[in-house]
């Protein structure tokens, strides 16, 4: 297989049934895409077009039926499950629609939560975090639980618990999806900035006409299939 | 900050939590219970047989012990003396001559062993003054004879009775002594009792014509522990023909059942940790699938299985911890006033009564005890916590993420 070196993510022909009650589901049939460093990609399409499932396979956090994702040239299939929890802990950031922040631990902790998993000293990563929250805007919000902060607080917490360990690649599945609508403008502002000064590559699934509007470059997904990819929109 | 995280869950769920520490607390209280109560049962038998007659070291002739017949008993007492005498700030002595005989009254008669003690003697070494119920103890007149109630009752006689006492000499006569009932006894052992009966040493010598003559040496250590040693040390100071035992050599069966005991005490932990182990499963299988989603979302973030598995049992340990430190300090509260004014089991009193034990148990909480359940009880709670986590990171990361 050629890899291009520079590609932090290769998608190969894959496709990925599931099975609804013995019926199989085709979700993805046959998709293929790359990711490039510093890309601000979006992968747009209707309810139920494999959005989630596509950004599940290449976060490692599910297994193609057919075919191959790469990651920094290296096929993710001969990947043991220690190997791909340690991937994901180093190379990927996921954000959630939900959020879905630890609800035991404040907005401080969740960030530094990830730092502690890589086995980064606890005065270091307390550090980090109280900066990455100033830096997001949520400084004064560090001993606050998830329930004491609004959705776009949460999400921007989120956003740096995926950004703490200096990932590849952001992950972000409808990350607008539960904001209203100034909200989500800030929040799409934010990441725009982070990618844009930071050089973080974010892969995001929406159907958000704003976070469509901000794509460099938009994936149409469309029954499992990819039915347009524009670059530069 | 794993065992924050562990402690902030313990936390998030205070009721179950209370409940699971509860159950613990009940597990660690019902160990140190029954360890306590089976260890004093079993050191009181034990003690109750040695204070009531064994003693914790008797001296004999060799062959006495095998055979505790007349013609074995210690002719020349001097050797003992002798060896006995350095010993004498250590130690309390006392000297017996016994023999089977019968004790008979106008009504009915009895087989008994008839003990010749030195009253005041026999006081340091033995419990039979404490249990007089009727009466006194020996008074020092050469007629005065105590025997139990049973006996008693048997005989048909009181204090101020008369009683005779009859048994064989050396060469085959018969000697008897005619007796005054001067005080009814009642033990802890109804077997012991029935057959038991306390005169002067002197009145036995003349009924046995044996003046002189000492069945047994009874050597108590001020403090039992030297038992042993000091046995160790009057073996190697008398002559061959004399033999000294201590109460393991003359109580082996008690000493056995003791020693069975303490195995099969372990069936009981083994009982209480499993019991224990499918308490903790359940609960902590209930608030494990409760967080599937929670774990789906540490996986993403890529948390190791073996991460999540330290992160549940750390949380079961810590249940486990808290549920035995307190636990614990309830079982010394209820355990160590008991250890001293006992237990009044007189509901129980005539099958205890029968086995030796008496009617008050006083529990023995030893390090040994605190320390098996400190050591057992968190074990079986992290055991129990195993299933429950492995179960945890079985899921596949994007159904755990599904769930809700
Ligand atoms: N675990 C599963 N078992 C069975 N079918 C599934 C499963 N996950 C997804 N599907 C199906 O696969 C298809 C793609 O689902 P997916 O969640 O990827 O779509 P989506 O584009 O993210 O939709 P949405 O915009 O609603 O989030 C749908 O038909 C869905 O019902
Ligand atoms: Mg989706």
């Amino acid at each position: 297989m050629n890899t291009n070196a520079s590609e932090i993510v290769r998608v190969d022909n894959v496709r990925k049934v599931y099975s609804d009650n013995g019926v199989p589901v085709d979700a993805l049939r046959g998709i293929n895409m790359t990711v490039l460093p510093g890309d601000f990609s979006v992968i747009a399409g209707p309810s139920g077009s494999g959005k989630t499932t596509l950004l599940n396979i290449v976060g490692t956090l599910d297994k193609p039926t057919e075919g191959a994702v790469y990651l920094d040239g290296e096929d993710v299939a001969s990947k043991t499950r220690r190997q791909l929890a340690d991937i994901r802990l180093r190379k990927i950031g996921f954000v959630f629609q939900a959020y879905n922040l630890n609800p035991v631990l404040s907005a401080l902790e969740n960030v530094e939560f990830t730092m502690m998993l890589r086995g980064i000293d606890a005065a270091e990563r307390k550090r980090k975090s109280l900066a990455l929250l100033e830096e997001l805007g949520i400084g004064e919000l560090a001993r606050k639980r998830p329930n004491e902060m609004s959705g776009g607080q949460q999400q921007r917490v989120a956003i740096a618990r995926a950004i703490s360990n200096d990932p590849r690649l952001v992950l972000a599945d409808e990350p607008t999806a539960n904001l209203d609508s100034d909200t989500a403008v800030k929040l799409l502002e934010l990441m725009e900035k982070l990618n844009h000064e930071d050089g973080i590559t974010f892969v995001f699934s929406s159907h958000d006409p704003q976070v469509i509007g901000r794509a460099h470059r938009l994936l149409i997904l469309k029954d499992g299939q990819i039915v347009d990819d524009k670059v530069n929109v | 900050m794993l065992s924050r995280i562990a402690w902030r869950n313990i936390l998030r769920n205070k009721r179950r939590s209370f409940i699971l520490i509860l159950s613990i607390m009940v597990g660690v209280i019902a160990l140190v219970m029954t360890d306590a109560f089976s260890i004093g049962m079993m050191r009181q038998m034990l003690t109750n047989q040695i204070g009531a007659d064994a003693g914790y070291i008797q001296i004999h002739r060799k062959g006495y012990h095998d055979d505790p017949a007349l013609k074995n008993s210690i002719v020349n007492t001097a050797p003992v003396r002798a060896a006995l005498a350095s010993d004498s700030a250590f130690v309390h002595i006392s000297e017996r001559l016994r023999t089977f005989g019968l004790i008979s009254s106008a009504s009915n008669s009895s087989g008994v062993s008839i003990v010749g003690i030195i009253p005041q003697e026999e006081e340091r070494i033995t419990t039979v003054h404490k249990y007089i119920v009727e009466g006194t103890y020996l008074t020092g007149k050469p007629d005065d004879i105590i025997i139990s109630t049973a006996t008693a009752e048997k005989l048909k006689v009181g204090i101020g009775d008369k009683v005779v006492i009859m048994a064989s000499r050396i060469g085959g006569s018969v000697g008897s002594e005619a007796c005054r009932v001067v005080g009814l006894f009642e033990t802890f052992d109804s077997g012991f009792d029935q057959t038991h009966v306390y005169i002067p040493i002197a009145t036995v010598e003349r009924m046995l014509a044996a003046g002189g003559r000492v069945s047994e040496f009874v050597v108590n250590p001020m403090d039992p522990k030297q038992t042993d040693s000091i046995a160790r040390q009057l073996r190697s100071r008398l002559p061959a023909d004399f033999e000294v035992l201590t109460y393991k050599q003359m109580l082996p069966l008690l000493v056995m059942q003791i020693q069975l005991y303490d195995q099969i005490i372990y069936i009981f932990y083994a009982i209480i940790a499993i019991a224990l182990i499918f308490g903790i499963i359940n609960t902590m299988l209930m608030a494990v699938m409760e967080r599937t989603h929670e774990f789906g979302i540490d996986m993403a973030i890529g948390m190791s299985n073996k991460r999540i598995v330290l992160m549940i049992l750390t949380e079961a340990f810590y249940l486990g911890a808290v549920g035995t430190i307190v636990g614990l300090a309830i079982a010394l509260a209820i355990n160590i006033p008991l250890s001293h004014s006992g237990w009044n089991l007189a509901a129980f009193s005539d099958s205890l009564k029968s086995v030796g034990i008496g009617t008050v148990i006083y529990p023995v909480v030893g390090a040994s005890t605190v320390l098996n359940a400190a050591v057992i009880i968190p074990l079986a709670t992290v055991i129990g916590a195993v299933y429950p986590a492995m179960r945890a990171i079985r899921l596949q990361p994007v159904e755990a993420i599904r769930a809700s």
